[in-house]
């Protein structure tokens, strides 16, 4: 990657001229002022420059020369005289700003310096191992190949793979072989693992929630593989914008970080653009379809030669997107598509046609997944338009950044849809635009998770009395794992005996490996996909509509024994949503407090005033059972039939952040009762909705419930037996003396979402408020309380009264 | 809430297996460990490392042989110069070290045991086996220093499958010790891969039990040993992990047995190969049509113009045809006896064998057990490959450019035609034919606008 500053500007002025224009027609066109709710002028960002440091050999400095970097940003520097002090260091950079200099330079240099240091790098995906792959092989030939560079994934052919594990200076994997291919072989790496000096971990952001939980316990696995063979690894990572970068990675790799924040690469200007599609009908609060108006923000770019990439959200939408943009812009018959589409599934040699046809400007647009927002190499655009919010800020910057990166005009659109978040994000730019509020946040030790990787670290050496292995107490696990036949004791170790390979049961992706086939049987039988456990029921319900790839099936049975799901293609005019029935019980307060009034706040005049609510977190165990659904029309969203279903139970021990709500309170809210609750499950909707905003996941990582406060911390709430359609019915009609409102992890153990939670419930109540108060909609909508449908009249007033008398 | 209460929902602790899990019997060496030793008499060994179990049986049989040096270079990986010299150097059997483990997984990496190791040499005229075994996983280091001490004496190891899996396991175990440096054979004569060469054409299966129920206990004597009562292997690990917990001792003499007669059949297996090879080799009486069956020739014959015998391999293919093989096979013998007889320049009989393979019928039945999809569709080529031979013979030998022609044109019909019927697949199919195309259009070519040239010169005369 080309560090030269290389300006264009005429071209430049080119491109400013038509973006100014195409924003300019924009607020033209929005007369109400509710459409372009931000326009962000973001001014050219100089370079700062650090010499290369004198430690760097000359040889390096030469080849790096010849690449046209001669000097280094600032960050750079820093980060490699971080790396050279011996520091685990983090790096946070945007886009385009030489991260993977802050790690191959010190790497680099110590393998010139001494040629038996091996390092592991470890990309979230094949694709970016890929990537970087190029950059490595180019300074290796610059060095005269004085190092061996290699990837080590499942497209490895094995002839290759001794080879790699002999002389791979640098090997480029990913989590998932780490954990099934590398480190249950680990004799076979010996001169890896002796020599480990650095362990980079690429997009370190990514490793969060689930993912991230198991990935803390794979280093767990590799730092007792390195300390077996002598080694004691440094940690370089690289995270993009996201507000607790040095604790995520203390959390992954627990030990601690110095993190590079300061920014020395230059950047062109930019304007960001927040585009909400034109309310439609106000009462429902329906907006015009934010896929079109995606696809026509884009052509005003496309039909001014600017060269534009489009994501989507999800694959059917890309597509939809494509067949739109490609209409728009017909090429003359034999020529290939100017508007190409970019997705996992295609080809690995198409891809990397696309991406070169992106690089030299043959490609005017690409419709992209997410599979183009890291890493890969394709080139600086001139705008970023992103059909829907990314789910994150940290992701919808990585997208932005795709449109111009070091110099020169660029233009970023994020065109909002009809969701929560979405309208969140739009409706309040100060949120995006300011510091990051997101965190990243994993739970190691979860205990499913954990215990897991405790299984594979016995298969890869025996584990001792005196070991020690994330927050648990290693004897006593060994000693179940030992009852239940895993492991066996001799003298002071466990020893793994069973004949399978524990890896190959254990997914990074989910937290237990205990998963539904989903099987079509239209014609013959195929298996067509899988559900995890926790979603079955909702999902693969008998007589759901399951849809697959924009596919729609029909559940015809659900065999829960052998965990199979049997569909059938259909084509109905309706989705089927399951009613499910939840009840929570709290086995343990981890925390609680009483939620006090603030002086400024609005209701009470006298600070401290107790506002009659508590705040909590702890362990909780959810019984859900799925009791019925119903079919609800596309477009129109009726409710066009219900259905009942007798399915099993299923029991979850997790953790839950939750709200009481207090007799005094509740009683002293000026609705009927029906509202009142109408209210609760309203602001349970919007608290969900800014949590996942809050904790950067997604929606189904969260669960929701409420349920009458236990009479005393601990003690035993009674389980409702007989739960059934009408219960479920009931449950919005029923009167609650005090609530406690919970938002649990949606994963067996939790995920460590609570107590983040519990600690800024104030952030979550003031931007809850924020996003009710601030909805367009009368009387509630889908993007603030849920749907009017389902609550009553006045749910959005009745939440809103509630967060009010909670002091916010 | 305590932990224990925790530990109640997670999936991960759940029983791996459904039946009863055995009690965990106390810390020391249970009563169970030194029955096992009564049971068997076996020693227990002591070095610095700790103890283990020792087991030593001596049987009259099977007998040693003694191997020919060309015969076994011939088992060795071709292409290395010091081959031969290694063979000689392996050729005294006193060298030899029979290996065979008996593991807790097939899996392989860091977590699979060899927990029995049994050993295997010539002496006094037959057998020596000795078993080394571990009461329990923490006898392994000293298990590991007294394998490398005998592997010392006898540096030539020796099993079957050992390339793949037995000796890299035990490789992995050596490191995993950090401490016991492992013995590198001098030579590992795997005898997998020749026993695959030998007998799968006619076996199918190859496995260590076939082979001595099918090659070993044949010619009018039965094995000393009997299956009969053997353990089935894919129990082995569960039986060894019972009898860690506590389980009974008797279930593992089995385990003990099978692997006594797996060794007993592996020595058995190397003197049947080398006396094979020695004969083919003409070290011995030439194999004979009365001792061994026509695709065993065959794929002798196989081997040894594989591994650098042609003119031997020669005399073989046509014994093997001279007695009658299967129909593919016949083929397949034909197309390398043509391929044979070409290289030294006898077109008589290269021509006359490819002209029977041209004719043969097309249609390929799979007759024999071990003939794979790949041996039938590769005898189908043969007809097309006999046909492309001829037309070099008849183009560059004979010069007849017509004739050469004609096969060729007739090669093209034949290859369409078996495509048609799916004997052989697209991809394949378009590259012959790619070469028949460029064979025929260059001979047209030549022939045609020769041909034209007289015509056109005839008629102006």
């Amino acid at each position: 990657m080309s560090q030269s500053l290389a300006v264009r500007p005429a071209q430049d002025a080119v491109t400013l001229a038509r973006v100014r224009e195409i924003v300019e027609q924009l607020a033209a066109r929005d007369r109400s002022g509710e459409i372009l709710t931000a326009v962000h002028h973001i001014p050219a960002r100089e370079a700062k420059f650090a010499p290369m440091p004198e430690w760097v050999r000359a040889e390096l400095v030469a080849a790096y020369g010849e690449k046209g970097v001669a000097e280094l940003y600032s960050h750079q520097a820093a980060a490699a005289e971080a790396v050279r002090a011996g520091r685990n260091t983090v790096v946070v950079t945007p886009t385009a700003s030489g991260k993977t200099l802050c790690y191959n330079l010190p790497v680099l240099n110590a393998v010139l310096e001494n040629p038996d240091t091996r390092a592991l790098y470890v990309f979230p995906t094949k694709a970016l191992a890929q990537d970087q792959l190029a950059e490595l092989h180019d300074l290796s030939a610059r060095l005269g190949h004085r190092f061996g560079v290699f990837t080590y994934d499942g497209d490895t052919p094995s002839d290759a793979r001794k080879a790699i594990r002999e002389q791979g200076h640098i090997v480029l994997s990913n989590p998932d072989m780490l954990h099934t291919g590398i480190l249950p072989h680990h004799t076979r790496w010996q001169r890896l693992f002796e020599n480990l000096r650095y362990v980079v971990l690429d997009e370190l952001h990514t490793y969060r929630g689930v993912f991230g939980s198991h990935l803390a316990n794979v280093l767990r696995r590799l730092r007792r593989i390195a300390r077996f063979y002598g080694a004691d690894p440094q940690f370089i990572c690289s995270s993009a914008t996201i507000a607790n970068p040095g604790e995520l990675a203390s959390r992954l790799a627990e030990t601690e970080f110095e993190v590079i924040e300061e920014n020395g690469a230059p950047a062109g200007e930019k304007f960001f653009i927040f585009y909400n599609p034109p309310v439609v009908n106000r009462f429902l609060g329906i907006r015009r379809s934010y896929i079109n108006e995606a696809s026509r923000v884009a052509q005003e770019f496309l039909k001014r030669k600017l060269q534009t990439i489009v994501f989507a959200n999800s694959r059917l939408h890309t597509e939809v997107l494509l067949t739109y943009l490609q209409q728009a812009n017909p090429m003359p018959p034999g020529q290939p598509p100017a508007i190409r589409g970019y997705r996992g599934g295609y080809l690995p040699g198409e891809r990397r046609e696309i991406e070169r046809g992106l690089r030299e400007g043959r490609i005017r647009g690409v419709v992209s997944t997410n599979a183009l927002e890291l890493g890969i190499d394709v080139g600086s655009l001139d705008a970023t338009i992103m059909a829907g919010y990314p789910g994150t800020i940290a992701s919808t910057w990585q997208r932005a950044g795709r449109a111009g990166r070091r110099s020169g005009s660029s233009c970023a659109v994020l065109v909002a849809s009809s969701s929560p978040l979405d309208q969140f994000i739009a409706q309040h730019p100060d949120y995006f635009f300011g510091r990051s509020p997101e965190h990243a946040f994993v739970q190691p030790d979860n205990l499913e998770i954990l215990v897991n990787h405790l299984k594979c670290a016995a298969f890869e050496l025996p584990i001792a009395a005196n070991e020690t292995f994330g927050g648990i107490n290693v004897p006593e696990l060994c000693e179940r794992l030992s009852e239940a036949g895993f492991l066996h004791r001799t003298g002071e170790h466990w020893h793994w005996t069973q004949e399978a390979y524990p890896a190959d049961a254990v997914s990074l992706r989910s937290v237990t490996s205990d998963n539904f086939v989903i099987v079509d049987t239209t014609q013959e039988t195929e298996v067509i996909g899988e559900v995890d456990f926790s979603s079955a029921l909702t999902i693969v319900h008998p007589k759901a509509i399951y849809l697959h790839q924009g596919q729609q099936y029909h559940v015809e049975r659900l065999d829960f024994e052998e965990r199979k799901a049997y569909v059938k293609r259909v084509d109905v005019d309706y989705f089927t949503d399951a009613i499910r029935y939840t009840q929570v019980r709290v086995l343990e307060r981890a925390a609680g407090d009483r939620i006090v009034l603030l002086p400024h706040s609005p209701c009470e005049s006298s600070g401290g005033a107790d506002a009659h609510a508590a705040r909590s977190h702890g362990d909780v165990l959810v019984r859900s059972q799925v009791v019925g659904f119903k079919k609800i029309k596309f477009f129109t969203n009726e409710n066009v039939g219900d259905g009942k279903l007798e399915l099993p139970e299923n029991e979850m021990h997790t953790t839950a952040f939750w709200l009481t709500l207090e007799r005094p309170l509740v009683a002293s809210l000026p609705f009927s009762v029906s509202d009142r609750q109408s209210g609760m499950f309203g602001l349970l909707h919007a608290l969900e909705s800014i949590a996942t905003l809050l904790l950067m996941c997604d929606a189904r990582d969260l669960g929701t419930a409420i349920g009458e406060r236990p009479p005393s911390p601990g003690s035993e709430i009674e389980w409702d037996e007989s739960p059934g359609i009408e219960a479920a019915a009931a449950l919005a009609e029923k009167e609650f003396f005090e609530p406690n409102l919970y938002l649990y992890d949606a994963y067996p153990g939790g995920i460590g979402f609570s107590e983040p939670l519990y600690r800024a419930h104030n952030l979550l109540l003031t931007k809850t408020r924020e996003l009710i108060a601030g909805c367009p909609c009368e009387k509630g909508c889908p993007s603030c309380v849920g749907p009017l449908g389902e609550r009553g009249e006045r749910a959005k007033e009745a939440a809103l009264e509630i967060l009010f008398r909670l002091g916010v | 809430m305590s932990l224990t209460d925790k530990f109640a929902h997670i999936a991960a602790l759940r029983p791996a297996r459904k039946r009863e899990v055995a009690p965990p019997r106390a810390a020391d060496l249970s009563p169970e460990c030194d029955r096992l030793a009564q049971l068997l008499g076996a020693q227990i060994r002591r070095n610095h490392y700790g103890e283990h179990l020792s087991l030593q049986q001596w049987y009259a049989t099977p007998e040693m042989c003694t191997p020919d040096a060309r015969s076994l270079s011939l088992l060795l990986p071709r292409g290395t110069p010091e081959a031969h010299a290694i063979a000689e150097s392996s050729a005294d059997p006193e060298q030899w070290l029979f290996l065979d483990t008996e593991t807790t997984g097939l899996a392989g990496g860091t977590g699979t045991y060899a927990f029995l190791v049994g050993l295997a040499w010539w002496d006094a005229g037959g057998l020596q086996v000795e078993q080394f075994f571990m009461r329990d996983l923490d006898e392994e280091h000293s298990l590991l220093l007294e394998l490398s001490e005998r592997m010392a004496r006898r540096p030539v190891l020796v099993t079957f499958n050992g390339k793949c899996f037995d000796w890299p396991l035990l490789e992995t175990r050596y490191r995993m010790t950090r401490a016991i440096p492992s013995f590198t054979p001098k030579v590992h004569l795997d005898l997998l891969h020749p026993a695959r060469q030998l007998w799968r054409l006619r076996l199918g299966s190859v496995r260590l039990q076939e082979l001595e129920r099918h090659i070993l206990a044949v010619e009018g004597h039965a094995l000393e040993w009997s299956r009969h009562d053997d353990i089935d292997s894919s129990l082995i690990p569960e039986m060894y992990f019972d009898y860690l917990r506590g389980g009974a001792a008797e279930p593992l003499a089995g385990v003990f047995r099978h692997n006594q007669m797996d060794l007993r059949g592996l020595a058995a297996l190397a003197g049947k190969i080398l006396t094979l090879i020695d004969s083919g080799n003409g070290a011995a009486d030439a194999p004979h049509h009365s001792t061994h069956d026509p695709l065993d020739l065959y794929s002798l014959s196989r081997l040894l113009q594989r591994r650098g015998n042609p003119a031997r391999a020669r005399e073989l293919y046509e014994t093997a045809l001279h007695v009658g093989l299967p129909h593919p096979v016949e083929r397949l013998a034909q197309r390398e006896l043509a391929h044979l007889a070409k290289r030294e320049l006898d077109y008589t009989r290269a021509t006359s064998l490819w002209e029977e393979l041209r004719q043969a019928p097309k249609v390929v039945k799979r007759n024999a057990a071990g003939i794979l999809q790949e041996d039938a569709q590769r005898a189908l080529e043969a007809a097309i490959e006999a046909a492309e031979q001829l037309a070099i013979y008849y183009e560059h030998r004979a010069k007849q450019p017509r004739r050469a022609a004609e096969l060729t044109s007739h090669a093209i019909a034949e290859l369409r035609g078996a495509q048609l019927a799916g004997g052989i697949g697209a991809a394949r199919a378009r590259r012959i034919e790619g070469r028949l195309a460029r064979r025929l259009a260059r001979l047209e070519r030549h022939g045609v606008i020769r041909t034209t040239h007289k015509l056109l010169r005839a008629g102006n005369v």
